[in-house]
């Protein structure tokens, strides 16, 4: 296995479970159908906020085909949740925000679920609502959950080094204020559930989640039953972007199942989907950067406020993201961060891919264009200075392994050819008719992170080699349509000298996959790609033993080439599949297994929150080429060049697939997309009116590469992309924006009314 | 499953429906969208339902070898015409090939938008047209897909399109 080019490894071979895409095979959560399954619909609340005088259930129970109505009062009262244990099954006493869920039916058709659902009538006495962060937080507004008077959801605060000495020595500061929105992650598949609680007890959940056994912590607590009452099944995933890791529903339709005494599922049409969407949280911030005239980054302070909305789900790891993580994709010298999340009375957020690094870098990577043209320096020399290299730690201990990123900038600047045409465009920039501009962004992310789980990092995979020669890998972590499988299939098919086809990545089912921390912080290829490297040695090496023994031969003289292993002294040669039969056979049926642990050397972070989280760090730097008509204030991105470091690129072809999707994405988050909330309401919960972009709204001219280095700490020396992809997004866009018109954008969506308004005011 | 409910319906008629080739009679009630009789009727669940409302074109099917979002249509509009869903594209386990060279382009992540987009582009490719990138692009307004950010969907339609004239296409 060592010294040889690699067969299967950077090949970009297609989507190896794609066939079931394409032919209509594939059944995600709401093509299931089981037997006596009933269809659930939930009651939610109509006010942002308010106490529950009455709930009257009468009329829908006598809906014909309704087999379970449940309230508050019919669900385990336990309080739960990820993070806050502010979660509940169904609203007990309050609701407190337009959506939350009262009631939940189960009944033998959707239609008759839903008819149901409009008989229930609910008694609410409104109480005063809050709806902006700020107002949320001052001192005299009435507390959504009394355990927090205050309304803080959630607080982050981080120091390092010496910020006064930082600010003294800084020859030019510049601040601004930036403000990112809530962002629906418009997966195409819309939320489903099928669960079916069993006569003793326990619980099948079959759930779109990416983070299966993190999710059955949060499930079982709910419910108060012993993890191993729940199993985990999860189908294909029909996109997710974070918004299908933890949710509340299988809860509420584990409830129904137990009480109507039949499997229940969930599906929900898009308007409940998005109406009820846990967006990406908004956040404000407040940005200051301190520069010496030579260009050296010496202080930093940041100040972030952002909307956890009625519960918290994961917005406070999103917060401590936004607060300091930028701090590992630049050496600021000292800095000083503190977040705060309020509870308000809207739909609670949550992660989206990006996860807080994509919102602070919308005005970091804005702030340092600034430096770059008050100093009159190169804004990409500029931030190669002040990047982190590779070999380095960085202030708060994050261990860069490995980092391409000055070859990234070498290449986004080659491709593009940003300063040359920059320089063609000097002098043009305007504010009326139609102005051309160019921006550039990197950034970084994590491939990992430890402190997602308390109990390990790391990951765990098994290959079962059956005694028909058919190879299967367990691992805990879905694949969400970026491809997983495949990678995975490659790296067992490299190791095993089988093709990727062979290998069938089986979907995690909890009742045989090994427990994980689960697919997020753009952290499975790396962990369970290493797990998987791990699981296909040990099982070549026990087969190869196996082998050895039988023939009487010292292992050491087997060779093998690909699916063929012969003896080099006798001659004597076998193949995979019948040593595999001839195995199963001797051990009475069972298949051979390889087991392999991947424990990764991460760090837990001491109680100044320092060490290194993370195996890796992948690195992006994009350019983005916009049109902005000024006569409407529309933005089009109409050139992008996207050059990244993930390390080894186990599959140019799926990597460049995540590249384009995170792209298209940031085209939307920047110039389209805005979950409108009035009020405490959803007011485009539909795709006409929430416009994601199509084929037509994408540039032109897209140019993806890859610098590939090599990751030490990544399975054949590859690291995470997906969600480095997107990070840089927003702020290359408005760089552009500005760069066209001179206009910095201080808000995302930069929409064509506040840009159309900013190029007036800024006119005069 | 949805029995009882079913039987309450007011107007449930039996309804002939040529689907992939094959005649079959449902019972639904006429105002009822050919896409849910297609799913739980049928059982052709590879009918995707992304928004129902006409916005997403996950529920493209081909009636009368014309693309249409069957979250819309009433199944009553259907009765009697010839339906294709993305299950009868396959001709004797081979890919259509539309799906071939979605294949080939590694055109899918999620997969979920799939089967709207395929069957929008074989009717396309059926009608023999061959369209370059940006009418590919301006054929796809219906479509939307989260994942791949639309290159490598584009890339297999203009594909696909170009192979319109010498493969066997089936409609
Ligand atoms: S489901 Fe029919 S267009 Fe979206
Ligand atoms: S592949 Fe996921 S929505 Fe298109």
């Amino acid at each position: 296995m060592t010294g040889i080019a690699p067969r299967w490894i950077g090949q970009g071979i297609a989507q190896t479970d794609m066939r079931d895409k394409l032919t209509g095979a594939a059944d995600y959560v709401g093509d299931l159908t089981v037997p006596r399954m009933l269809h659930a619909a939930i009651v939610r609340s109509e006010v942002a906020h308010g106490i529950i005088r009455s709930i009257d259930t009468s009329r829908a129970e006598r809906v014909p085909g309704v087999r379970a109505v449940l309230t508050g009062a019919d669900t385990p009262s336990i309080p739960f949740g990820p993070y806050v244990p502010d979660w509940r099954i169904l609203a007990e006493d309050k609701v407190r925000y337009i959506g939350d869920e009262i009631a939940a039916i189960a009944a033998t058709s959707p239609e008759a679920a839903r008819e149901a659902a409009a008989l229930i009538e609910v008694d609410i006495e409104p109480l005063p609502a809050v709806f902006d962060p700020f107002e949320a937080l001052a001192p005299d507004t009435p507390p959504i959950w009394d355990e927090r008077p205050d309304n803080v959801a959630n607080a982050f605060a981080i120091d390092r080094g010496d910020l006064e000495a930082g600010w003294a020595a800084a020859d030019l500061v510049v601040e601004g204020e930036f403000t990112t929105n809530r962002i629906y992650h418009g997966y195409l598949e819309p939320i489903g559930v099928l669960a079916e609680a069993h006569p003793n007890g326990r619980y099948t959940l079959t759930v779109p989640t990416h983070i299966p056994y993190k999710a059955r912590i949060t499930y079982a607590s709910a419910l108060g039953i012993p993890l191993d009452h729940i199993r985990m099944v999860v189908p294909p995933i029909g996109g997710s972007f974070g918004a299908k890791y933890e949710m509340l529903e299988p809860l509420i339709v584990a409830c129904l199942s137990r009480a109507a005494g039949a499997p229940v599922r969930l599906v929900y049409d898009r308007e409940e989907d998005a109406a009820i969407a846990r967006p990406r949280p908004p956040f404000h911030f407040q940005h200051r950067i301190g520069v010496t005239a030579e260009g050296r980054f010496v202080a930093r302070e940041t100040e972030v406020t952002g909307i956890a909305g009625a519960r918290v789900f994961w917005s406070p790891a999103i917060l401590a993201t936004a607060v300091h993580r930028v701090d590992s994709l630049y050496h600021f010298g000292s800095m000083q961060g503190s977040g705060r999340l309020a509870y308000t009375n809207e739909p609670p957020t949550t992660a989206m891919r990006g996860f807080g690094n994509a919102e602070a870098l919308f005005g970091i990577e804005q702030l340092i264009d600034e430096i770059a043209e008050r100093l009159d320096h190169d804004p990409i020399e500029l931030r190669r200075r002040n990047a982190a290299k590779a070999g380095e730690r960085t202030m708060h201990g994050w261990l860069i392994s490995s980092s391409e990123l000055p070859a990234c900038l070498d290449r986004a600047r080659e491709l593009s050819g940003y300063p040359q045409r920059r320089a063609l465009v000097e002098g043009t920039r305007g504010r009326t008719g139609i102005r051309r501009g160019m921006g550039m962004a990197i950034a970084h992310h994590v491939s990992g992170y430890k402190p997602i789980l308390k109990d390990f990092d790391g990951s765990s995979a098994i290959v079962r080699l059956g005694g028909d020669g058919r190879v299967s890998l367990f691992v805990g972590e879905p694949d969400l349509g970026q491809g997983q499988v495949t990678i995975l299939s490659q790296i067992v098919a490299e190791g095993l000298g089988c093709a990727p086809n062979d290998v069938q990545v089986q979907g995690v089912d909890s009742a045989m996959s090994p427990d994980a921390v689960g697919t997020l912080a753009s952290r499975a290829t790396t962990m369970a790609g290493m797990a998987a490297v791990e699981a296909t040695r040990a099982a070549r090496e026990r087969l190869t033993a196996f082998i050895a023994s039988g023939w009487q031969v010292d292992a050491s003289e087997l060779e093998w080439d690909g699916p063929k292993v012969t003896h080099a002294v006798s001659g004597r040669s076998s193949t995979l599949a019948d040593a595999a039969h001839d195995y199963q056979v001797v051990h009475c049926g069972l298949p051979l297994l390889g087991e392999g642990v991947h424990r990764p050397d991460t760090e837990d972070l001491d109680a100044e929150k320092y060490g290194n989280p993370s195996v890796a760090y992948p690195f992006a730097a994009h350019v983005a080429e916009v049109e902005v008509d000024c006569d409407t204030g529309q933005a089009r991105v109409i050139g992008y060049w996207a050059v990244h470091d993930s390390g080894t690129i186990l599959n140019p072809s799926t990597a460049r697939s995540q590249v384009l999707g995170a792209i298209a994405q940031g085209v939307g988050w920047s110039l389209m997309e805005d979950v409108d909330i009035v009020d405490g309401a959803v007011r485009n919960p539909s795709f006409l009116d929430y416009r994601i972009p199509g084929a037509g709204d994408m540039p032109a001219r897209t140019v993806v590469e890859f610098v590939e280095g090599y990751e030490p700490n990544g399975p054949h020396g590859a690291k995470s992309l997906a969600e480095a992809a997107i990070n840089p997004t927003i702020a290359a866009v408005a760089n552009a924006i500005h760069d066209a018109t001179g206009v910095r954008p201080r808000h995302v969506p930069i929409a064509p009314e506040r840009l159309w308004e900013a190029l007036q005011e800024d006119a005069s | 499953m949805a029995q009882d409910h079913r039987e309450q319906r007011n107007g449930a008629e039996r309804l002939p429906l040529r689907v992939n080739g094959d005649d079959v009679e449902v019972e639904a009630a006429p105002m009822s969208v050919l896409a849910d009789v297609l799913r739980d009727e049928l059982g052709l669940t590879g009918t995707k339902l992304g928004c129902r409302a006409g916005d997403c074109g996950s529920c493209t099917v081909l009636v009368d070898g014309v693309a249409i979002t069957s979250c819309l249509m009433p199944v009553a509009q259907a009765a009697g015409r010839d339906v294709t869903t993305i299950e009868g594209l396959e001709t004797d386990g081979e890919l259509h090939p539309v799906q071939q060279a979605f294949s080939d382009h590694n055109a899918s992540q999620c997969g979920y938008c799939i089967p709207g987009f395929i069957v929008a582009a074989a009717e396309t490719v059926a009608n023999g047209e061959v369209l370059d990138r940006e009418q590919v692009v301006q054929s796809l307004s219906g479509n939307l897909c989260r994942c791949t950010g639309y290159e490598s969907i584009v890339d297999a339609i203009v594909d696909a399109c170009g192979h319109g004239t010498d493969r066997e296409v089936a409609s």
